[in-house]
Formats: C-alpha cells, structure tokens, sequence
C-alpha cells in the first residue's frame, strides 16, 4: 500500500514548552486515519506541521514520497479547527478565493462550487453574506472550501464540534465518499465513537507524545483479549479458578470477566462445557476505543 | 505568482468596490469645492435692501456715500479683492470671511435726514421711534466736522449683527471721508490712486543650471497641500489594512490562507491591493484637482490674468507617484505589522500614535524645507527612511536636488519596504494563529526570528 505522508521524529518547541515530541506516523493512501488525543495535546501543532504552515524544529516530513514544500499544499486540503469566513463576502465570492489560493482556475472552480452547493443543499445561498449563514452553514461553506480544488490529502480538524446531528450525517456521507473516490482523510477528533465508526488507522497522542497507533483492529485486539461476556448456568467452580478467572463483575443476567494473566479463553469456554454449565452467551468483548482512550492516557498521566 | 494575484484581486476589489469607496472618490474633491463656496453663496443672499437714514448738516456726505455704496463701485471692490486673496492664500479663514463680506456687501437705500434745526437728541428720538415703527433700520449721525481727527460717527441699528452691512458702510464712510479729506488738500481721487499704486515685486528664482524662472507664490500651499493627502490617505488606508488583518485573525481565517500560500505571498498580495485602490483614489482626485487647475488658467489667462503656475513637471508628478507610492506601502507595512499583533482594532489604536508623529515630522518638515530646501537638514530629512517619502517629493518641488539624492531615497525606501515586508510577513505568520490575547513587543521580536 501506497504511503501518502510519513512523518519522522518530528519535535515542536514554543520556548520551554514542547508541542510535539518525537512523534511519527504514517498515512497510507485511501484509508482515514484518525488523530486522537485530549484537548492540548499537540494534535493541532503536528497538523499545523504537516500542512506546511509552521516547519518542525527536529525531524522530518515526507508527503507523496517528497519532503513536504510549499508547491505541496495544493495537494492538501485541510479545515482547521480554528476557522472562519469573510463575513462580507458572498459565499460565492469566497470559495472562488479560497479555490484560487490553491490554483484552481475560477471556471473550474465555478463549475465545482455548484455542484458542491447543491449537494450541502445550500445552493439558494450561493449570493448571500456569510455573516448572514448560521453556524453549521458556515461549517459546511468551510468544508466545501476544503475540497473543492479536489486534493489528494484530506485533513480535518475536529470537522463535528458545533454540527447538529443531521449535519453530522450530511458530512459523515461527504468523508465516506470521498474515501471510496481514493481520498486519504486524516482527521483529529476527540470524539471516539465517531473516530470508532470511521478510522482505519489511529494514533493516539497525548501530552505531547505518541501513547498508541496502529489500525484500529488490530489496536482493539491487542486490548480486547482478556474481557469475556458470558452468559450460563453452572460452571461456578471454573470461574473460581483464578488461574483462568483475574475477576468477575456480575451483572443482571450476564457475567463480565477479566481473564487471569495468559490465560485462554478458548481453555475457560472448555472448560464451562465440560463441568456442565449450560452457556447461551460467550462472547471476547472487544473493550470500545473511548475504554482504551481513558484508560490510556489515565496509565500515561500515571 | 497566481496565488499573489488573487489577493491582489481581492484585496483591490474588497475596498474598490464598495459604496464608501465610489463616495469618497467623488465627494471629497467636491466636499472641497463646497467648503471654499458654501461661505461665498451664504453672504451673496441679501436680505432686504438695508433703510439707512444719514444724518448731517449739508447733503455733500450723502452723494459721496451713495456713491460708494453703488453696485458699481462694489464689483470694483470685489475684483480688486480678489486679486489680493488669489496672492495671500494663507490669510486667515476669519478674516477671509470678513472680507468676503465685505466684498459682496449689501444693497442700500438712502435717505437724508436734515436736521432743520432739532436738537441730537429730538433727532434720535425721532429716528428710535422710525426704526421701532419698521419704517427704517438704521441711521448714521455724522459729526460737523469731518476734518477733525477725532470725528466720531455715530452709527445706530435694529440689527446691529448684520455685520456684512456694517463693514460695508464702515469702509464706505471711511474712504468717503478720506476723499473729503483730501480734497480740503486739493488732492483728487485719481491722484490718490497714483499714489497708492503698489510696486511690482517681481520674484524670479534661479536653478542650478543658471537659468531664470518666474517664481511662485503658490510653492508652499502646494507643497504642503501633497504632504498633507499623504498624510490622510495614509491614515485611511493603513486602517484600512490593520482592519483586513485584524478581521483575518478575528473571524479565524488565517489558518485556511496559511496552508495555501506562504504569508509573505499573501503579506505582499494584501499590500499591493490596498496600494493600488489607495493609488486609484488618489489618482482620480489629482488628476480632478489637474484639470480643475488647467480649467482655471485657461479662465484667468482669457481674463487678462496671468498667474504661474509652480514647476508641476511632468518629471515630478512621476517623481510624486513613485514617492507616494513608497511611502503609502511602506506605512501599509507597518499598519499590517501592528494588526498582526493585536487581537482587535481598538488594541491596535494604542499603536497608532507611532504613526501619526512619525507622519507629523514628515508633514511639518514642510515648512523647513520650503525656505532652505538644500539645507543639511532637509537634506537628512529627505533620505530618512520612513519621513523621505514626504520629504523627497517636497525638495524635488521646491528645488530639484542633486539626482544622486533622489537615487540615494529611492533605495533607502526600497530597502526600508523590503525590511518591513519581511519583519511583518513573519511576524503575520506566527501572530494570526495566536488567538486571544495582544502580543507583547519581546514576543514579537522572537516571532521574526522563530522558524
């Protein structure tokens, strides 16, 4: 699989205080790679670096197999979290500059601002003000800015704060489109159920540094192996055996277990079954990425 | 370079465009016009013709006065005048006003009043009671004798606030006693304007190259007329360009620009913009101010009249351009250099004092350089980076110095935009994203120089 952005022990420092340490990621092409981490935690800094606005003070940045340059960031296109629109200008007016920031020809452009309008079902609003929009319009309008000069490389910086739930849907549709179109999407957010739906890959930041990455699968295997819902009658004396059974937390009719250090669950499912127990429910739960998230960065906060 | 483009685009269309633009182009010179008129039309209304009883013992004063007061003698009076005000356009607006009004003047309606033996005070009585009935408005009491030094007129109205008709009949009486004056000396009205005539002071000044040109009256007003247009379109336009920067980081646009072009591109495009429409504005106002003036000549020449017009060249309306244009960037840079630091426009405010003295040495360095434009000082003055732009263009008008001098402000204001375009641009780059509070001047110096 094809790489679209590799980045190599890259560190930020702001006077004493350092951004980003020692971090590194890859970005494989076609896939949405989420950007996890707790508010402060440099998400925003190594995004900044990424599409060329401020340059790291250590380590590397390669996009598209180059190291990343100016000529570059036509190729990108990237909503930050901080964000806005001229409020004077129309929001046709507007998106033609933004499309012209990133060297698209206005015909081109007109052609696409069209389309786009339509389909963010805002093409009455194509000659209003954008003081006149209200704040998931301009969300939209700014989206729409992100993706119209068509760039390979897709960043958005938590792209859902201040979107209502049917809006959410509209651009939740907009990302899982352009990634079938072969799009790569990074996006940061602190929202795990959403980067839960979406990612492919994660890398989960925090206090400046990388705490995980990896895709999420195999992330969410790696810590779902020890927690098994189960759900039987009997079997008491195998879940008493606390070389198989760490703890058990009984709920109303299913029973939560954490597996004994290098333990099997295949070893306890035998087991149950061969002293009796008559089971209806055994399932590996896989904990949820808001389970991991906390717990990791409790762990990393110590 | 398409990229600059389009923010020269916008940033040029974003202020050319728009109502305020159009209106200021267009009223501004016509607010001036309206300025120079409006007391001009306001004295030419005339109430009432003015019912002026004069009071004297034989009606000698009377025909002389009613002379003077003619309509005729009048237009004599206001084309002499306007002669004069054309020479001293610095006279003061008040008594500009006076004389104004005193030029239009009134129109009368005499009468003699004989005093067939009554007593002053019947007479006044009599006159009190006539302006209280309306059938008069003022009268004026003549003393026996007018030769005496202290001869005192007596001069009693319903309105005594209707200055224009005051100074009118006050000048009147004046020159009608004069001329009774002097005709007890045998001396006849055209004798005296003999003797009154004014010598010809004929200024001519000489160049470096040894030749005579007429000189010129008007060097200073003009002189100072350009310092003073820098001074306000800068002003404006740099608010202008401190509220496009402000408005960029405060509606937290900055981010989406930055990661689409370097800030010096779009620093450098938002400059250029705003120059342009600043140069437009300016462009349509001189060339208006140009053909008002060329209009004029014309008008004066075909009168009889012939006033000349100061060295404007061709070569120094370019010169003007180019120095305008300098300096309008430079300050620009330095309006944008401010907005890339402040969180609003009020914060920046604070700022602007710096402007507006460095602007005032400039402007008032004027009057300096006007008397001795090769002097050490003016040469200073005019190779300072940002003062030259004011100051250069004023001594090439007044005295085209040496070209190694104009070449020399030349760089050093290129030189002086370039440093300022660079400091801002970086302190532009890190100074937008940093959203919430005003920097404080040890962070911006670290700004410029982080990578």
């Amino acid at each position: 699989m094809e790489t679209t952005l590799k980045v190599e022990n890259v560190t930020k420092r702001y006077g004493d205080f350092t951004a980003v340490d020692d971090i590194s990621l890859e970005v494989k092409a076609g896939r949405i790679f989420g950007f996890l981490g707790p508010n402060g935690a440099g998400k925003t800094t190594t995004i900044r670096m990424i599409v060329g606005i401020t340059l790291p003070d250590e380590g590397q940045i390669e996009l598209f197999g180059q190291k990343m340059n100016s000529t570059l960031q036509d190729r990108i296109g990237y909503l930050p979290e901080e964000r806005g629109l001229y409020k004077k200008m129309t929001v046709k007016e507007q998106l033609r500059y933004f499309a012209a920031l990133k060297g698209l020809s206005q015909k081109d452009a007109d052609k696409r601002i069209d389309s786009w309008l339509e389909r963010m079902k805002l093409g009455e609003w194509k000659l209003k003000k954008a003081s006149d929009l209200s704040k998931g319009m301009s969300q939209k309008i700014q989206f729409i800015a992100t993706v119209l000069h068509d760039p390979e490389l897709i960043i958005l910086d938590e792209p859902f704060s201040g979107l209502d739930p049917v809006n959410v849907e509209v651009l939740l549709e907009s990302i899982a489109e352009l990634k079938a179109n072969g799009k790569t999407i990074i996006f940061s957010t602190h929202l795990m159920e959403t980067a839960e739906r979406l990612c492919d890959d994660i890398i989960l930041i925090n206090k400046s540094r990388k705490v995980i990455g990896g895709t999420l699968r195999e992330i969410k295997q790696s810590f779902g192996k020890n927690l098994i819902a189960l759900r039987c009658v009997g079997g008491e004396k195998v879940l008493n055996d606390n070389s198989l059974v760490a703890n058990i937390i009984k709920h109303s009719d299913e029973i939560e277990i954490t597996l004994a250090e290098n333990a099997d669950s295949q070893l306890l499912l035998r087991n149950l079954i061969e002293n009796g127990a008559i089971i209806t429910k055994f399932e590996q739960v896989e904990p949820s990425l808001n389970d991991i998230f906390i717990d990791k960065i409790m762990e990393n906060n110590g | 370079m398409g990229k600059f483009l389009a923010v020269v685009k916008r940033e040029y269309f974003k202020i050319v465009w728009t109502k305020l633009f159009i209106i200021t182009t267009l009223l501004a010179p016509l607010g001036m016009v309206a300025v120079s008129l409006i007391p001009l039309l306001m004295f030419s209304i005339k109430g009432n013709a003015v019912r002026l009883a004069i009071v004297e013992k034989d009606g000698r004063f009377l025909q002389r006065l009613t002379e003077n007061l003619s309509t005729e003698k009048q237009i004599e009076k206001i084309q002499k005048a306007s002669e004069d005000s054309l020479k001293d356009l610095n006279k003061s607006q008040e008594s500009q006003l006076k004389q104004t009004a005193g030029q239009i003047g009134g129109n009368f309606a005499l009468e003699e009043y004989k005093t067939d033996g009554k007593t002053l005070e019947q007479v006044k009585s009599e006159l009190n009671q006539r302006i209280v009935d309306e059938q008069l408005d003022a009268y004026l009491i003549t003393p026996d004798n007018v030769d005496k030094a202290d001869a005192k007129f007596e001069f009693y109205a319903r309105n005594s606030s209707d200055f224009v008709s005051k100074s009118v009949i006050e000048d009147s009486v004046n020159d009608s006693v004069r001329l009774e004056r002097l005709s007890k000396v045998n001396i006849s009205e055209e004798k005296l304007k003999e003797i009154n005539k004014k010598i010809v002071f004929d200024v001519k000044s000489v160049d470096k190259t040894g030749s005579v040109k007429k000189g010129n009256d008007l060097g200073f007003p003009i002189a100072f007329g350009l310092a003073f247009l820098f001074y306000i379109t800068i002003n404006i336009y740099g608010s202008m360009v401190m509220g496009a920067v402000v408005e960029e980081k405060e509606t937290k646009i900055a981010e989406i620009l930055f990661s689409s072009a370097k800030p010096f591109q779009l620093m450098l495009g938002k400059l250029t913009g705003v120059c342009l429409a600043g140069l437009t504005q300016v462009g349509i106002w001189i060339s208006t101010a140009l053909a008002l003036l060329a209009y004029l000549l014309v008008v004066l020449k075909s009168n009889g009249n012939l006033i000349e017009i100061p060295n404007i060249t061709p070569s120094f309306i370019l010169y003007f351009f180019f120095f305008f244009l300098m300096g309008f960037f430079l300050f620009s840079t330095i309006f944008a250099l401010i907005g890339s630091m402040v969180t609003t426009t009020q914060e920046g405010g604070q700022f602007m004092i710096f402007i507006i003295v460095i602007l005032m040495v400039g402007l008032y360095s004027v009057f300096p350089i006007v008397r001795d434009p090769n002097s050490t000082f003016s040469v200073i003055v005019s190779l300072l980076p940002f003062i030259s732009p004011i100051t250069m263009p004023i001594r090439i008008f007044t005295e085209t110095p040496p070209f190694w001098q104009i070449g020399l402000a030349i760089i050093v204001n290129l030189a002086t935009i370039t440093a300022m375009v660079w400091v801002t641009s970086r302190v532009y780059r890190v100074g937008m994203l940093m959203y919430g509070k005003k920097a404080t001047i040890p962070e911006v110096w670290k700004w410029i120089w982080q990578a």
